[in-house]
């Protein structure tokens, strides 16, 4: 469960203070898919940020898993990050350098998996998003879609509680965008929690629940336009 | 984890091959530049000889000008009268007592067939052997007697006995040298002290000697002296003039055991000095000294003023090619800031990624250090053939500064990589990882 | 005005890498000025002429070990052989060879005893042939006669009465004039008077090192001595021929000797110079790899500063920069770091220069050559930027409108 109460977060700059959240409360429960909309600037990545332990807050209380996350440490957040979130960008951000393999297996090496048990995960993560022949590929030898879902073969490598995605179709196209979606779907069916922030509307309505940012406030958008998935 | 950073750190460097060679480069040759100037200044100012370094002591008397003082009297002359030589022999007064000087001679070998031979030498008494360690073939040194009795014996060096006698043992034979005949009662093995400690007046690096006479023969005219002759004051005419004259031309060395041994030989030298006056003589204030091996080479500046500048220019020289890589890795770490973003999101703490990116480091630093090992081998072939016989065996890597450019070159990485390493793990995720 | 302002600002905004670049231009400036310096002093002392023929001489060591021989006889006989020898123009016996590095040197003093100054000076016993077989250039009095040349025994103390010296010593001994050397009487061995009856314009001492390494007198001695150089100069470009057919004649005409070290004068002045051209090569390699390294390291950052800038670059060019434009703004970082650098490496190369001067009794440097140092590392750094800039000045404007 994941749980935010009157989270603030100010951007200190030389001469500008910038209101990124305002008194932020919200609450994801266990196995919700959560679309987070809003305007450019809102503050909808900003708090993608701070749940996935990116980025900390000013004040207010953020709860995860029960933990306080505002009393863990660089290596206690490193940590919950590993063992708890999966992360999906709206680039991808696969590691140029290394092949699909090794890509997937970066967040394994840092949860200390021994050998055998990371390349079970690794087979296995990659064979869920269609991509195991292919596991000594460069990620630029693949196309975006596919690059996406080697990603989420990343995120989901680790068995995380929470997937934060950040626009994960803004780069693709729709028919790439749509195999991506109903595959997070998928993933949210066998328990995953899922949090998306996304700007475009029709893909928001796919979640089970949707939030609106507005100026750094949150809204609950009414629960009657959520539609069923298919 | 670690063998997790290395197959990384691997990856990285194979794939930025271009800035990893560079980088590996100028360490190299930092290192390399680095390692040639400290093997020569090493080599220069190593301990010839360890185990007895302290107990060997060099003697210097100020029986120089008074109106001219020796070395602006900075130092007492650096070598002796024959006069105070022989009376320091005959007083027995240390452990051991060596008096020498450079000699050379034309040996007419007994084998018709074999051309005369011009040779090097030295004449010195029976304690130089004992006293600087000098290993034997076949026989061995002359006996104290020997030199009381002025015999006509010689040692020689093995390449002369291998060009005279074939390497066989020659000792009990007799030579001419300079139309007297020796006889030889040693063959002393490959002997190459570095620095030639025992006689730094003819040159610290030059080669030991072909044979070895006793000092008495000088006196007696049988052998030739040849090296560094000073005189302040004229000597009258004739050889016999010359033994008596206050030129220095001989060399003394004595051996003493312990500290108490040494106060008590300056003591002597003193009343020595002071009997001395009496005739004369030692018009200038007491300085008599007693320098042991390190100590000699050092007041005699054996190391040369060029290699030191040249290690001063090679460190300057270590330190841009630092700043280098400094600048480099920085570029390198910095252009990796989405992925060092995305592996702190993957749940990488800032002490692992410090670790994996200082691994890193230090993997382009090995790599230099084995460059500039290389480097630092073929600047010694370079150093030795430029210099040449000056630089002569001062020029070769053992396994001491093997190990030391390695780890020079560990610790110059790692040190190269802190700032870099520092910035890249202070890299915001949040910010790398959007997407625009 | 050229963008200055503006590439400054945004040079501080990422200060590191330019403190680095500057920094190591400043330290490759103060070695490279000091190593320059030290090269040209070395070349200097390298020109220096010995006052001899040297391309036409060469020498021997003739060592006797026969025991009943006449000195002076065989002598006699082995220099009327060599000087009738065809091909060669004079031959002499010598002490000591200049530029050699073993010799012998006397004092000489205004007046008699003990506690006066002398000036010390390399002496050479020649006979009234030295002049003429070393080639040297007699420019005021005269040289020795037949009957001026004295034998000399062995350990003998006594000075003959007349000598030659080099202009440089009589300089030395008249600040004055030097020419008013001539006619003088000194005196050697603290009391033996000697008259100074010529001049040659120069002839070296035996030490290259050594302060005084002009000052030479000639001695009209001949030596009874066992071992001594034969001194012989050969018509131009017959040397390298006549060595091997003297060294022959010389053996094969008394057997109770030995002929050794044939050494040319032209060797004998490279050998003398070995560690000054090795360390002059060693400095100059260090000059230029290190100017190389530097370069390298401007080139790499740049090529680092221009992909992170790429679409900023493309955004300039999309707002109607020039190729030109852009190839300068990094011309001018470049310089901006530069002048940093320079400035720091003349007070670097003087503050290396003030130590080597303590410490290595070196002379301090010149002012042109600090000015040197800095034109030379701003074109330099100029050259070196001029790869990455033009990389940077070919990125499309497009670029800028593509996401990633």
């Amino acid at each position: 469960m994941l749980v935010m109460k009157n989270v603030n977060k100010i951007f200190q700059t030389a001469d500008i203070q910038t209101h990124a959240l305002r008194d932020f409360s919200l609450t994801v429960n266990e196995g919700d898919f959560l679309s987070v909309t809003g305007p450019s600037g809102s503050g909808k990545t900003t708090f993608l940020n701070i749940a996935g332990l990116l980025e900390t807050y000013t004040n207010g209380d953020f709860l995860l898993d029960g933990e306080d996350v505002g009393k863990l440490n660089d290596k206690g957040r490193s940590r919950m990050r590993n063992e708890k979130i999966g992360f999906i960008f709206q680039g991808f951000n696969l590691i140029p350098d290394l092949n699909l393999y090794d890509n997937v297996d970066v967040p394994l090496r840092y949860r200390g998996f021994n050998a055998k048990e990371r390349k079970r995960r690794i087979i296995e993560n990659l064979d869920r998003v269609g991509l195991a022949s292919r596991l000594k590929h460069l990620p630029s030898q693949l196309s975006g879609g596919q690059q996406q879902r080697v990603a989420i073969a990343r995120a989901l490598a680790t068995d995380p509680r929470f997937l934060l995605a950040d626009e994960p179709t803004g780069n693709l196209d729709s028919e790439m965008a749509q195999g991506v979606m109903s595959l997070l779907e998928e993933i949210n069916q066998q328990g995953t929690t899922i949090i998306m922030v996304t700007h475009d509307a029709t893909l928001a309505k796919r979640a089970r629940r949707q939030v609106q940012v507005k100026d750094g406030r949150v809204s609950e958008l009414d629960l009657v336009n959520h539609r069923a998935i298919a | 984890m670690f063998n997790y950073y290395l197959k990384i750190a691997w990856i990285s460097i194979l794939r930025h091959w271009g800035l990893s060679l560079l980088m590996i480069c100028a360490i190299g040759l930092g290192i390399g530049a680095a390692m040639t100037t400290i093997t020569v200044n090493y080599l220069m100012s190593a301990d010839p000889i360890p185990h007895k370094s302290k107990q060997l002591y060099y003697v210097q008397l100020d029986s120089w000008d008074v109106n001219d003082p020796f070395d602006e009297g900075l130092n007492p002359p650096d070598q002796l009268t024959f006069t105070d030589t022989t009376n320091l022999l005959n007083a027995q007064k240390a452990f051991r007592q060596n008096a020498q000087a450079q000699a050379n001679g034309v040996i007419e070998p007994n084998d018709p067939e074999l051309l005369p031979m011009s040779v090097s030498g030295r004449a010195n008494t029976a304690d130089f052997f004992t006293m600087f360690d000098v290993p034997f073939i076949y026989g061995s040194g002359w006996t104290h007697q020997a030199d009381v009795n002025k015999e006509q014996v010689i040692v020689l060096n093995k390449v002369t006995n291998d060009k005279l006698f074939g390497g066989e043992d020659s000792v009990g034979q007799t030579i001419k040298l300079d139309g007297n005949v020796f006889k030889i009662v040693g063959v002393i093995d490959q002997w190459q002290p570095k620095p030639r400690f025992y006689d730094i007046t003819t040159g610290a690096f030059n080669d030991s000697e072909d044979i070895f006479v006793p000092f008495s023969m000088i006196a007696e005219q049988k052998i030739g002296r040849s090296g560094n002759t000073n005189c302040w004051k004229p000597s009258g005419d004739g050889f016999s003039a010359f033994l008596v004259s206050e030129c220095i031309w001989t060399q003394f060395w004595v051996e003493l055991k312990t500290q108490q041994d040494k106060e008590e030989y300056l003591t002597f030298l003193n009343a020595y000095v002071e009997e001395q006056k009496a005739y004369g003589r030692f018009l200038r204030p007491m300085d008599n000294r007693l320098s042991n091996v390190m100590q000699w080479l050092e007041n005699q500046e054996v190391v040369a003023d060029d290699a030191k500048m040249m290690m001063a220019m090679s460190f300057m020289f270590l330190i841009v090619c630092l700043l280098n890589t400094v600048g480099l890795l920085l570029a390198k770490f910095l252009g990796k800031a989405p992925e060092i973003g995305l592996r702190q999101a993957l749940g990488a703490s800032r002490a692992t990624l410090f670790s994996q990116y200082i691994i890193e480091s230090a993997c382009i630093g090995l790599a230099g250090g084995l460059l500039g090992l290389v480097l630092a081998y073929l600047g010694l072939i370079g150093v030795e053939s430029l210099y040449g016989d000056y630089m002569q065996g001062l020029a070769t890597l053992d396994s001491t500064m093997m190990i030391l450019a390695l780890v020079l070159a560990l610790i110059s990485s790692i040190v190269s990589g802190i700032y870099p390493t520092w910035r890249a793990c202070n890299i915001q995720p949040a910010q790398q990882l959007k997407s625009q | 005005m050229l963008e200055t302002g503006l590439i400054f600002r945004a040079l501080m905004r990422n200060k590191m890498g330019a403190i680095l670049i500057a920094l190591q231009i400043a330290l490759t400036m103060a070695i490279m000025v000091n190593a320059i310096f030290m090269i040209q002093d070395r070349q200097q002392q390298m020109k220096r002429p010995s006052g001899i023929d040297e391309n036409n001489t060469f020498y021997l060591t003739n060592t006797v070990f026969a025991q009943d021989h006449n000195f002076q006889a065989e002598l006699q006989t082995d220099l009327n052989t060599l000087r009738k020898t065809p091909g060669i123009v004079d031959a002499i016996q010598i002490n000591a060879i200049p530029l050699s590095g073993g010799g012998w040197s006397m004092s000489l003093q205004h007046e008699p005893g003990e506690d006066k100054d002398a000036i010390g000076s390399a002496l050479y016993m020649v006979d009234e042939h030295g002049i003429n077989t070393m080639g040297l250039n007699l420019i005021a009095g005269e040289n020795f006669s037949q009957e001026d040349i004295q034998w000399r025994g062995q350990g003998q103390s006594t000075w003959p009465p007349k000598t030659i010296i080099t202009k440089a010593f009589a300089a030395q001994l008249f600040p004055d004039d030097w020419q008013t050397a001539i006619g003088k009487t000194f005196y050697i061995s603290q009391t033996q008077p000697m008259q100074i009856i010529g001049i040659v314009e120069a002839l070296q001492a035996p030490w290259n090192g050594w302060d005084g390494v002009e000052r030479s007198m000639l001695v009209p001695f001949q030596m009874e001595s066992s071992s001594s150089y034969y001194f012989i100069r050969t018509e131009p470009g017959k040397r390298d021929k006549m060595m091997p057919i003297i060294e022959k004649v010389l053996a094969e005409s008394n057997k109770g000797r030995i002929i050794r070290r044939i050494t040319t004068v032209e060797d004998t002045r490279k050998r003398s110079y070995r560690q000054h051209n090795a360390t002059n090569k060693i400095l100059t390699t260090v000059v230029a790899t290190l100017t190389l390294i530097t370069s390298f390291g401007i080139v790499g950052l740049a090529i680092f500063s221009i992909n992170r800038r790429t679409k900023q670059i493309g955004t300039r060019r999309a707002l109607g920069a020039t190729r030109w434009q852009i190839m300068r703004y990094f011309m001018v970082e470049n310089f901006l770091i530069s002048t940093v650098g320079v400035f720091i490496g003349s007070i670097g190369a003087i503050g290396l220069n003030m130590w080597l001067v303590s410490t290595f009794n070196l002379t301090p440097i010149s002012f042109e050559l600090i000015l040197f140092g800095i034109v030379a590392l701003l074109i330099v750094g100029q050259l070196a930027v001029l790869y990455p800039a033009r990389k940077a000045a070919l990125i499309a404007p497009a670029t800028a409108t593509r996401t990633i």
